[in-house]
């Protein structure tokens, strides 16, 4: 099991039966607590299981080490702290066709964080877009 | 040529917006919101407290052409392995028996929650006033009747292809009847379409959707994963991946109003009220149905709802947004507490209440009860010896006599249902968060079971004017009932619903049930 604490089983999540409990209901946990980690659902297919394999674990991995992917059945679940991006231009040169950011959104089975589309870029990120970030548009032609 | 005053007006805009030379997709959607729209003088037929924004921008960019391309290639990945690979393996009947079952209840409910949010985000196109939230609420439209299609048709796939189709195929039939039905409308319907606009986006958007459709969507599909149903992946996951866009849209209703007045006043309240709404019947209604609606476990479900609920919707989307105003939910520390025990309190009156629902339920197996005992330490003595009383009176045997609604009453624990939320509770024999509270109103007496749905109720009591099944059906003869409300299968005595799951065992009849003479009781009127 991975040690990282974005792990599927990460934190209280190890814990079983009384310990769990334990700790689910301590007072400390009682409120929310700010988190800058993001979720992202890619439903598995051909090209989603190229893009999880190949680029984010693969050539991409270096670029963010708070990147965990678990395969969960039907679907991979990955958590990172900040932000996961995948770049439709190098989709398509990995795969050899053309791969736009809404044929990727086919696959994009769930987030959680702020997720938007600039480009053929798909991005995640813990970001506050429109409040604290300004959501940015294609630059003017 | 004299050209009219519209093809001129269309030519001049033409000119100061002028075409993008490539057609990339977003490159079109920027085109098109240069064309603003003056909302100075609109008038919405659905109005909110809140004043939204008109410069709040669309997270996807989404136009038409590529929307309907998008789907077009998700309904062709979905329907075709539906209708060839998985017909052609026999997949509906790999799936284990107590899971086709729970199917019958997910599937059905999640259908209803498509169909009213069509309506909802309809709304919400009406109230909004920025061109692009606008495109966003619209898209969603489309992914709602989208939606409700894909739900209808897995109960169809279910029913044509699978095992023991009664249920999968006329589910709502039982409507009037099945307990669940009234609480899954109130969370499923009404709160996503009744009020104020804004607010219903909370409830739809920001709780529904971001929230508890990460459990209901897409968790539910490790378990039908592990329970044999390839079926279930295949069109869930389809259907969240609009989810998304979905909760990019709530968070954009909240963009919109950041900078109003009336959301420092009224945001909270409305969120905690969406947050209670909403856990109070999804929570012990998936954790029953993952749990007790399967043979092979994935996980306890209260580390799934510590992981989706409480840890990544309230962690990352609500505690975020602390810096702007947003508080936890106040109805938190009940929620936790529900999420660990209401699912076991909701299922032992599911059972009791067996005969009025339109799917089969079975009791926990020795090799459940230990593993509900492992990791919910002290279900046993609560509700592991009720199970072993029951199933030693033959409460699955239709000539035993008994049911096991009879043993809350011998026992003197009388089932109310919740005024607000209309989910059933046994105060007398609970672990969850539910305490009894009668009001009294207009003459009429009306039962409670928490503080929150107590305080909704006290704001606008006309809006929770329901009748539940005890007020409805008072005095009336159970099997009479169940015969009235299409609780039988095609022969016309059959139940839908039984107490096992056993392909071989005997089956009770409306005959089986009148001969215990059950008689619908208002708890209240004993009061």
């Amino acid at each position: 099991m991975s040690k990282s604490s974005n792990a599927y089983n990460a934190g209280i999540m190890q814990k079983t039966g009384k310990a769990f409990a334990d700790e689910y209901f301590a007072e400390d946990n009682q409120v929310v607590h700010e988190s800058h980690e993001v979720v992202l659902v890619l439903k598995k297919s051909d090209e989603l299981n190229t893009v999880v394999e190949e680029i984010l674990q693969g050539s991409h991995k270096a670029d963010n080490p708070t990147l965990v992917v678990e395969d969960r059945a039907g679907f991979w679940w990955l958590k990172a702290t900040g932000k996961i991006e995948i770049d439709c231009i190098e989709v398509s040169e990995l795969l050899g066709k053309h791969y736009s950011v809404y044929d990727l959104l086919v696959d994009v089975s769930s987030t959680i964080g702020r997720a938007y589309t600039l480009g053929e870029t798909f991005t995640i990120t813990s970001e506050l877009m429109g409040l604290d970030v300004k959501l940015k548009d294609l630059a003017a032609a | 040529m004299a050209i009219s005053t519209a093809t001129k007006a269309a030519t001049d805009a033409l000119a100061a917006n002028p075409a993008p030379v490539s057609v990339g997709a977003q490159e079109v959607h920027r085109w098109m919101q240069s064309f603003t729209w003056d909302f100075d003088k609109n008038r919405t037929k659905y109005s909110t407290k809140y004043k939204m924004a008109n410069d709040t921008k669309e997270q996807f960019k989404l136009i038409a052409k590529e929307y309907a391309r998008m789907e077009s290639v998700k309904d062709e990945r979905q329907f075709g392995s539906l209708q060839d690979v998985l017909t052609r393996v026999d997949a509906a009947n790999r799936v284990h028996p107590k899971w086709n079952e729970s199917m019958k209840v997910i599937s059905n409910f999640l259908e209803v929650g498509e169909y009213n949010a069509i309506a909802a985000t309809g709304m919400l196109w009406d109230s909004a006033t920025a061109p692009e939230q606008k495109n966003g609420y619209l898209g969603q439209v489309l992914d709602e009747i989208r939606h409700t299609n894909q739900c209808a048709y897995i109960n169809y796939y279910f029913a044509k292809q699978g095992q023991d189709a009664a249920g999968h195929n006329d589910a709502r039939r039982t409507r009037a009847i099945g307990p669940l039905w009234k609480g899954m409308k109130r969370v499923f319907s009404d709160g996503f379409i009744s009020g104020d606009a804004v607010e219903c986006s909370i409830n739809l958007q920001l709780v529904g959707e971001a929230c508890f459709t990460n459990p209901l969507i897409v968790a539910v599909t490790e378990w039908a994963s592990a329970n044999g149903d390839e079926m279930t992946p295949t069109v869930f996951l389809s259907i969240e991946t609009d989810e998304l866009r979905h909760m990019a849209n709530g968070y954009q209703t909240v963009v919109s109003i950041a900078n109003d007045e009336a959301a420092s006043k009224y945001l909270n309240t409305d969120l905690n009220n969406a947050f209670w709404t909403q856990q109070k019947y999804f929570t012990p209604v998936l954790g029953m149905m993952f749990e007790y609606g399967s043979h092979f476990k994935v996980e306890p479900w209260v580390k799934t709802w510590n992981r989706w609920v409480y840890e990544d919707w309230g962690g990352i989307w609500i505690g975020r947004l602390g810096k702007y105003g947003v508080e936890s939910p106040r109805s938190l520390r009940d929620a936790k507490k529900d999420a660990y025990w209401a699912h076991h309190d909701l299922f032992l009156i599911a059972y009791a209440l067996w005969p009025t629902g339109f799917f089969r339920l079975s009791l926990p197996t020795q090799e459940e009860a230990e593993w509900y005992e492992a990791n919910y330490p002290g279900w046993y003595d609560m509700y592991g010896k009720v199970y072993d009383e029951w199933r030693a009176r033959g409460c699955e045997d239709p000539s035993s006599g008994f049911l096991p609604i009879q043993w809350f009453i011998e026992n003197n624990h009388p089932i109310y249902i919740d005024r607000v939320s209309q989910v059933p509770f046994c105060p007398s024999y609970c672990k969850g968060e539910s305490t009894l509270r009668v009001l009294e109103y207009n003459g009429k007496k009306h039962s409670f079971s928490d503080q929150w749905g107590e305080r909704m109720w006290l704001s606008e009591p006309e809006r929770y004017e329901c009748q539940n099944i005890f007020e409805q059906y008072e005095g009336r003869e159970l099997s009479d009932v169940i015969a009235e409300g299409f609780g039988v299968r095609s022969d016309g005595k059959t139940l839908i619903s039984q107490p096992h799951t056993n392909k071989d065992g005997k089956l009770w009849t409306l005959d089986d049930i009148k001969r215990i003479n059950c008689v619908f009781s208002d708890p209240l009127k004993a009061l």
